[in-house]
């Protein structure tokens, strides 16, 4: 009697197939992902791409040039050569972890055997890649001088560019308040936008047909309630941070107000998306499991971007969470103003545009279809 | 008042509906009589506007439906098979958003709610969440729904279907009312005792084509089958039923103590008089009516709710 009740169970369970991508493909996909992030996959065939460290050289000796030349013959490292103020500005905007300054008078202090005017100036929200960085330089400075650390008291001094203060949030605390908020709000809105697959299911998106609506505003309604309750949860998510962890939400609240409508609109636009693509409840709730799962992990939701290696940053782009949480590093550490956030307000707005229209496209096709 | 013309409509290799044509006139009440998947509800849902048709044109009230869909929407009430009303809203909330939608100033909306729930016998319920509602109520709530907008024309697809007989009754007085006020009523059901009892005329409608329409005595015209009683005795001898054809010439079959005699119940009296004279003790009566069923029987060779 329990095998045949088994029996049929499994029959079930296996002919359902979006049950089984969410059982055995999305953990494969989710494995592969975090080898990556975490760098153990393809150790022995190739080894893993260089850190990118910008570096300044305003000694420009022969001394300096040749220390940089052989610095950058490390094979953890690769030294990109910039101007001081470029370089500071674009670890200042978290586009480049550290810059290596080599300040004048670097040869002098390599042939008296003083400190050696050697700065690192870098950005403390990617900490884990700084701590990669700055180890791997001073043991080429050791290498490459020839000196001994504790003889001769080689010290590479480290500075964030961007101080932690009393005023500004740890990286670590807007990782996991913006990363988990938007993830929390994709799975939200994706229920939310279900509800026009439930009004299809009991009639009532019928009758809103048959009423002089035009289809379009069905579908804006549905948006703009996902909206309204995005802008609510994404508030209250802020909200309790400040409460609980001290977020400073105050510091630059009209930027904060600015980006939560830009990332509700894309996320609720994402919500009525991936419901026009399907045409029942059971098809939304295996795609958008998987779709919003994959799309946290690679933006960012799960892993902090900057652990993951350089082709999956690239792909994180095409996320909302990605845009999202390096927005809220603007705010609460980059401390950026309002016209430097705008290009990344704008790519979600254009995300959100795209997916509304093609969504329009799609519930004439899926969603409205009488027969 | 509605003129359906070369109607058709197909779902990829389905042909739903098949070159049908129909009018209707203003203030009746007309029946679409078919089994389930005959084409009913798509014939209506192309004449709700919200389904293209391949071919043929609806006309409602000398409007081309597909030319001025917006204005036909506000001609119209329909009242869907499903119950599509929101569970977790009250009646009066459910009918407020209905109305709303069709643009009526919230003063007259108001006023609407409280004369529809009137109408339908629901006022005193109009508070509580339509989720705590019986099966019938919440087919009242529907075609309330459908009324508010005050439209010329009622489109009722099913709307009895799994509901006590009680709140039948109560459906029916309901149409009847809105049809004595002048409303023109379309109505779509595979029960034909719904339709015998509503319907000024009717067309009956079998794998997307009508097979017959008019009124129900033009219907019955239409068939060789003629209304009967059969009657059974304790004892019927053979000189008895030569007695009886000779006395009531339209008997027509005998089986054992059974008789079939070929005429209206209105001739009923006198053949029980003949049987009385003829000292013949009758067990059992039965009248056979040439009803809808029996139409749509002779006209397909199958039962309506096949």
């Amino acid at each position: 009697m329990i095998f045949t009740i088994l029996r049929k169970d499994l029959r079930l369970y296996f002919s359902d197939k979006k049950g089984i991508l969410v059982t055995f493909l999305l953990p494969i996909i989710m494995i592969t992902l975090f080898a990556f992030a975490f760098g153990g996959v393809g150790k022995k065939k190739s080894p893993p791409k260089p850190l990118k460290v910008l570096v300044v050289d305003k000694d420009a000796t022969t001394a300096s040039q040749e220390l940089i030349a052989k610095l950058n013959s490390i094979k953890t490292i690769q030294l990109i050569t910039s101007e001081e103020e470029k370089a500071v500005d674009l670890v200042r905007k978290g586009k480049n972890i550290a810059a290596l300054i080599f300040e004048k008078g670097f040869s002098d202090a390599v042939a008296a055997d003083t400190d050696l005017p050697i700065e690192l100036k870098y950005d403390a929200a990617r900490d884990f890649q700084m701590r990669i960085i700055h180890s791997v330089l001073k043991e080429g400075f050791k290498y490459h001088l020839g000196k001994v650390d504790v003889i001769n008291n080689i010290k590479l001094k480290t500075t964030s560019l961007i101080k932690e203060s009393s005023t500004k949030a740890h990286p670590g605390l807007v990782q996991a308040v913006g990363g988990t908020a938007i993830m929390m709000l994709l799975f939200s809105i994706a229920a939310i936008g279900g509800g026009l697959l439930d009004e299809k299911e009991a009639g009532t998106l019928k009758r809103l047909l048959i009423a002089p609506v035009k289809p379009l505003y069905i579908l804006l309604a549905k948006m703009g309630t996902a909206m309204v309750v995005s802008i609510l949860q994404l508030s209250a998510m802020f909200v309790f941070a400040w409460l609980a962890f001290g977020l400073p939400i105050f510091m630059d609240v009209f930027s904060l107000i600015l980006l939560i409508l830009c990332i509700s609109f894309a996320v609720s636009s994402f919500g009525v998306f991936l419901v026009s693509t399907v045409k029942t409840r059971q098809q939304l709730q295996g795609m958008s499991t998987i779709i919003i799962i994959l799309m946290s992990a690679i933006g960012g939701s799960m892993i902090p971007i900057n652990m993951m290696p350089a082709f999956m940053q690239k792909i994180a782009i095409i996320s909302v969470n990605y845009w999202g949480i390096e927005g809220f590093f603007d705010i609460f550490w980059r401390q950026l103003p309002l016209i430097a956030m705008l290009p990344k307000m704008g790519i979600l707005l254009a995300i959100g545009l795209g997916m509304t229209l093609v969504s329009t496209v799609l519930f004439k096709k899926n969603i409205i279809a009488i027969e | 008042m509605i003129q359906v013309q070369n109607l058709s409509k197909s779902f990829q290799n389905i042909q739903a509906v098949n070159d049908i044509s129909f009018t209707i006139k203003k203030g009746e009440i007309f029946g679409l009589l078919g089994p389930n998947g005959a084409g009913k509800s798509t014939t209506l849902n192309m004449m709700s506007t919200i389904l293209k048709s391949d071919a043929g044109t609806i006309h409602i009230d000398g409007k081309n439906s597909r030319e001025n869909s917006k204005e036909c929407k506000h001609l119209i009430g329909v009242v869907p098979q499903e119950i599509s009303l929101y569970e977790d809203l009250s009646a009066y909330q459910n009918l407020l958003f209905w109305g709303d939608l069709y643009g009526i100033p919230s003063k007259i909306l108001k006023e609407r709610i409280h004369t529809t729930l009137e109408l339908i016998g629901l006022l005193d319920r109009k508070k509580d969440l339509i989720k705590t509602y019986s099966g019938g109520m919440k087919r009242r709530i529907n075609i309330a729904a459908a009324l508010l907008h005050h439209p010329k024309i009622l489109f009722m697809d099913e709307p009895t279907v799994g509901i006590d007989p009680q709140s039948r009754n109560h459906i029916f007085e309901v149409i009847e009312t809105l049809n004595k006020q002048g409303m023109t009523i379309v109505y779509t059901t595979h029960y034909m005792e719904e339709v015998e009892r509503l319907c000024d005329r009717i067309a009956i409608i079998d794998s997307g084509k009508i097979i017959a329409q008019g009124t129900q005595s033009q219907l019955k015209e239409l068939v060789q089958t003629k209304e009967s009683i059969q009657f059974e005795f304790n004892f019927l001898s053979e000189s008895n039923v030569d007695q009886l054809r000779e006395l009531l010439p339209y008997t027509v079959a005998q089986n054992e103590n059974k008789l079939l005699v070929e005429t209206t119940v209105q001739e009923l009296s006198k053949v029980i008089t003949t049987c009385n004279e003829l000292q013949l003790s009758i067990k059992d009566i039965q009248l056979n009516k040439v009803n809808l069923e029996a139409i749509f029987l002779n006209l397909t060779g199958k039962q309506l709710r096949d």
